[in-house]
């Protein structure tokens, strides 16, 4: 298997080079460029455009591409033309808000998808399992930033129990104050998330019992007298947690991706927020550093998903 | 020259933030609104104050703030707006940005001699208790000009000052111009100059820096190291009325009295000042989250029966207009270069599409009589330099047609045909914005063909802030006439954007007359006040008539405030100079 891994890894290679490419063309391409909202005649034109030049804007893309990738080496993502401080601390802040934010994120999608799941599997066709399917379409026919605004109206406004931004209080201060005053500010956009990403979850889990339930060692089981609970519990919910394991790579990765409209809606200063600002201003370095890192971070989700399986499922093996 | 960025010596504005903005269905404002709107008042109600208190205040972006807190480096709207109550300018101003003597410095200038001698108040101290001194002035100089800090203030108006522009290069190790009489520790700066303008005396002129740098705390700091340095991005030095006590970067900073301030300690105790969505204005307001917060214009009939604050409002230095491209920017010259053969040089065909834009309908139907018509290029703000006799372009489409036809565009079928026989497309290129500027856009085209005039989008649709500029800029062909705005330094002079030699002179007119008046304004003899306002209000004429560039409309901005809240106003006389409120003057109410 480890064989495979290192493939793997050294296919990621070429993988990143293309995409870092492309991200590197087509931000180029955008029009404008990060000095665009700097002009302001009080602000010389010639001044502005002696930075563009000493910021090697003018060079042919080759060139700045190849400057990109020597620093990159050098583990060096750049300074951000918009922020002025170093990429990685820049991304390194956001990244940390994000990751807490992902990560209460994916515990309560779990708390909430994989009991709902187990409900609506082990009473199949019930009433339970009506009410889990009728919240799995709602949940899954609004879109997210609809459902978003619509909670942060009703309980960051209406309500005022969450705060409406930000990801800590002004005020928030010693170790316990900072990390309650964290956490009360992402509860709300890691509830609203959670409750609308359950969806998958949920009707994998389902299916996955409806379909074990049937199969030929359940009812071996059964026959032999194995009481229903250790049946259920033992062997049709582990072999139906199969999926959604092995699912875990792609969630995390999903998560870090998936931020952009929760974070943008609350304003969270996450990597998702960053992205999208980063868009906006033109912040090159950045934007195609966060890029390489999504890249990175999709093709190891793929990767760990797959690992995941073999783990636990001994009848997959990846060759 | 913080004005420069706050009254925002002249950036670009989004369509979105300043032409005919507003959203709202409701249609039926009636002209009462606009009545009370122009009865704000700019200043809250003085009441009896008490010490200490907490005040909030909304900070409205999208993007979280950069957190620059030095004037010379900074270069964003919102980096000046979390840093104000500290950072306070050397001048303070009357109501018509000219220099008074009420703030920390005092400034004299001799025309003669070509110099200003700005002198430092004894007592205006950094919040760590050191005076401010010449060389913190100096100091500033050197941030700007020194090639290695990144600044982007540096400029040729500056480097009217000796010696700067080889500072600059590299080519001297001082600054020639800057003299202090008393020495680095004294508080008096001479500064020599080359030439001298009328605009000088006043405040954003971009000739003289208005704020100084502590040299004593930064200069252990390379000039390349200074932008990211903790004693700018974390623990920086002011001396206005509050100190930086903690940021959270990019989403708040609170600020704590100074207790060195020259005027005496603030009553204050603390400033929370919070990044929230522009989206999420008009529910804070509401439910009072902020004590100090600006109104969104597109949700003012939302949150104009807000109970326990006061609304009060200014007049931005800013205006929308629509320009004609008459020709193209010529970058080898460094030139504005007309083509005579231009479809819109023709003053007939733009004065007639500028009777055709109903202004103040739009105003009333769709931002809530918030917005209203300019009639000329210098706003009332600059007092005596606006010539009040100018009425521009009212909504006329008899005088329109009257004048089209006199002029030989002669109706073929539908639309009108150019004097020479061709057909004519005019192709008008517009921003994107929010939900109203689409039916605001197709309105002005109604209008238009109700003079005949064929008027399509360039692109055939609206466009995007960055894409629209890039157009613009670039004298795309696609482009006949567009829909921009502008706004403005507090030094009222128009060469910067309609001179010759001005590239945001993105109509590309440069006739002889106009440059003419244009020096007129900033002239030697223009130190004669009555003959600046002369020729002021002879460009202004001038440009009416011509029409290259037909301003078209300006908006309140209103900020509610919490009605415990007192002292807080929004005239320029009662600002130190920075553009914001003084915020030594607010307190809350006993």
């Amino acid at each position: 298997m480890w064989k495979t891994v290192l493939r793997r890894l050294l296919i990621m290679i070429p993988q990143l080079i293309i995409l870092s490419m492309l991200v590197f063309l087509l931000a180029k391409m955008m029009p404008g460029d990060p000095f665009t909202g700097a002009i302001n005649p009080n602000t010389d034109p010639k001044q502005i455009e002696a930075l563009k030049r000493a910021a090697g804007l003018y060079d042919p893309w080759y060139i700045q591409y190849g400057r990109w990738v020597g620093n990159l080496f050098h583990g060096d993502l750049g300074t951000s033309y918009i922020q002025h401080v170093s990429v990685s601390s820049l991304i390194w802040d956001r990244a940390v808000n994000t990751f807490w934010l992902s990560l209460l994120t994916t515990i309560i999608t779990y708390a909430i998808a994989i009991p709902l799941g187990i409900t609506a599997g082990r009473h199949q066709d019930e009433w339970q399992d009506t009410a889990v399917q009728v919240f799995n379409y709602i949940t899954f026919a609004i879109p997210g930033f609809v459902f978003y605004i619509l909670g942060l109206w009703l309980f960051g406004f209406t309500l005022g129990w969450f705060p409406i931004s930000g990801s800590v209080s002004a005020s928030a201060s010693g170790f316990w104050g900072v990390l309650g005053s964290r956490l009360y500010h992402m509860i709300l956009p890691a509830i609203l998330y959670a409750l609308i990403t359950t969806t998958g979850t949920v009707q994998y889990l389902r299916t996955g019992i409806v379909d074990n339930k049937v199969e030929d060692y359940v009812r071996t089981a059964r026959s032999k007298g194995v009481p229903e609970n250790v049946v259920f519990n033992k062997h049709i919910l582990r072999n139906s947690l199969l999926p959604i394991a092995a699912f875990l790579g792609n969630t995390i990765t999903g998560l870090l991706g998936g931020s952009m409209i929760i974070e943008t809606v609350f304003s969270y200063p996450g990597m998702g927020k960053l992205f999208m600002d980063s868009i906006g201003q033109r912040d090159y370095t950045t934007l195609t550093a966060l890029i390489l890192i999504f890249g990175i971070l999709t093709l190891v989700g793929n990767l760990l998903s797959d690992i995941i399986m073999s783990i636990i499922d001994p009848r997959i093996r990846i060759q | 020259m913080k004005k420069a960025k706050i009254f925002a010596g002249i950036t670009l504005l989004s369509g979105a933030a300043l032409t005919l903005v507003a959203c709202g269905k409701s249609n039926n404002q009636s002209v009462d609104e606009t009545k009370t709107a122009s009865k704000f008042s700019d200043t809250v109600p003085v009441k009896a104050t008490k010490d200490g208190g907490t005040v909030k205040v909304a900070v409205e972006t999208d993007t979280p703030f950069t957190g620059i807190f030095n004037d010379e480096l900074s270069t964003s709207a919102i980096d000046s707006e979390v840093s104000q109550y500290g950072s306070e300018s050397l001048f303070a101003t009357d109501d018509h940005y000219k220099f008074t003597d009420k703030g920390a410095a005092t400034i004299k200038i001799d025309q003669k001699a070509k110099t200003a001698t700005i002198t430092i108040k004894k007592g205006v101290k950094w919040s760590d208790g050191k005076q401010v001194t010449a060389k913190d002035y100096e100091y500033a100089y050197e941030i700007i000009a020194n090639k290695d800090s990144g600044s982007q203030r540096y400029s040729s108006s500056l480097a009217e000052l000796e010696g700067l522009a080889e500072y600059h290069d590299g080519k001297s190790k001082t600054i020639s111009g800057i003299e202090m009489p008393d020495g680095e520790n004294g508080r008096v700066v001479v500064l020599h100059f080359k030439h001298m303008a009328p605009g000088m005396n006043t405040s954003g002129s971009g000739y003289i820096w208005e704020t100084a740098a502590p040299y004593h705390y930064l200069k252990d700091v390379a000039f390349k190291d200074l932008m990211a340095s903790d004693k700018i991005r974390k623990k920086p030095l002011y001396f206005g009325a509050y100190k930086l006590d903690k940021i959270v970067r990019g989403q708040s900073v609170t600020w704590v009295p100074n207790e060195y301030y020259y005027k005496g300690k603030p009553k204050i105790s603390k400033i929370v000042a919070t990044v929230i969505s522009p989206n999420s204005v008009a529910q804070s307001i509401k439910s009072g989250k902020f004590d100090v917060t600006e109104v969104i214009k597109s949700q003012w009939q939302n949150v104009k029966n807000t109970k326990d604050v006061n609304f009060i409002a200014q007049i931005p230095l800013a205006y929308s207009y629509l320009g004609f491209k008459v020709g193209k920017w010529d970058s080898k010259k460094g030139e504005n270069v007309m083509d005579k053969n231009s479809k819109m040089n023709n003053k007939a065909l733009r004065q007639a599409i500028a009777y055709g834009m109903n202004v103040e309908q739009v105003g009333k139907r769709y931002s809530f009589g918030l917005s209203f018509r300019v009639p000329t290029l210098i706003p009332s703000s600059f007092g005596e330099y606006h010539d009040s006799s100018i009425k521009g372009y009212t909504y006329n489409l008899k005088k329109g047609n009257e004048i089209l036809d006199k002029a030989g565009y002669k109706k073929k079928g539908e639309y009108r045909v150019q004097p020479n026989g061709k057909p004519l497309t005019i192709y008008l290129a517009a921003m994107s914005g929010n939900s109203n500027q689409e039916p605001i856009i197709q309105n002005y085209i109604q209008q238009w063909k109700k003079l005949g005039l064929n008027v399509k989008l360039t692109g055939g649709r609206l466009i995007e802030f960055n894409s629209f500029y890039d157009k613009v800029k670039n004298d795309d062909p696609s482009v006949d006439m567009f829909l921009a705005a502008w706004s403005l330094s507090s030094e009222p002079s128009p060469a910067d954007l309609y001179g010759k030699t001005s590239p945001f002179n993105y109509s590309r007119f440069a006739t002889a007359e106009n440059q003419k008046l244009l020096d007129e304004i900033d002239s030697a003899k223009a130190f004669n006040n009555s003959y600046r306002v002369k020729a002021f209000h002879k460009w202004q004429k001038y440009m009416n008539d011509e029409a290259y560039v037909v301003p078209v409309s300006n908006s309140y901005k209103i900020v509610a405030v919490n009605k415990k809240l007192t002292g807080y106003s929004l005239k320029p006389s009662k600002s130190m100079g920075n553009g914001y409120p003084n915020w030594y003057d607010v307190a809350l109410v006993k």
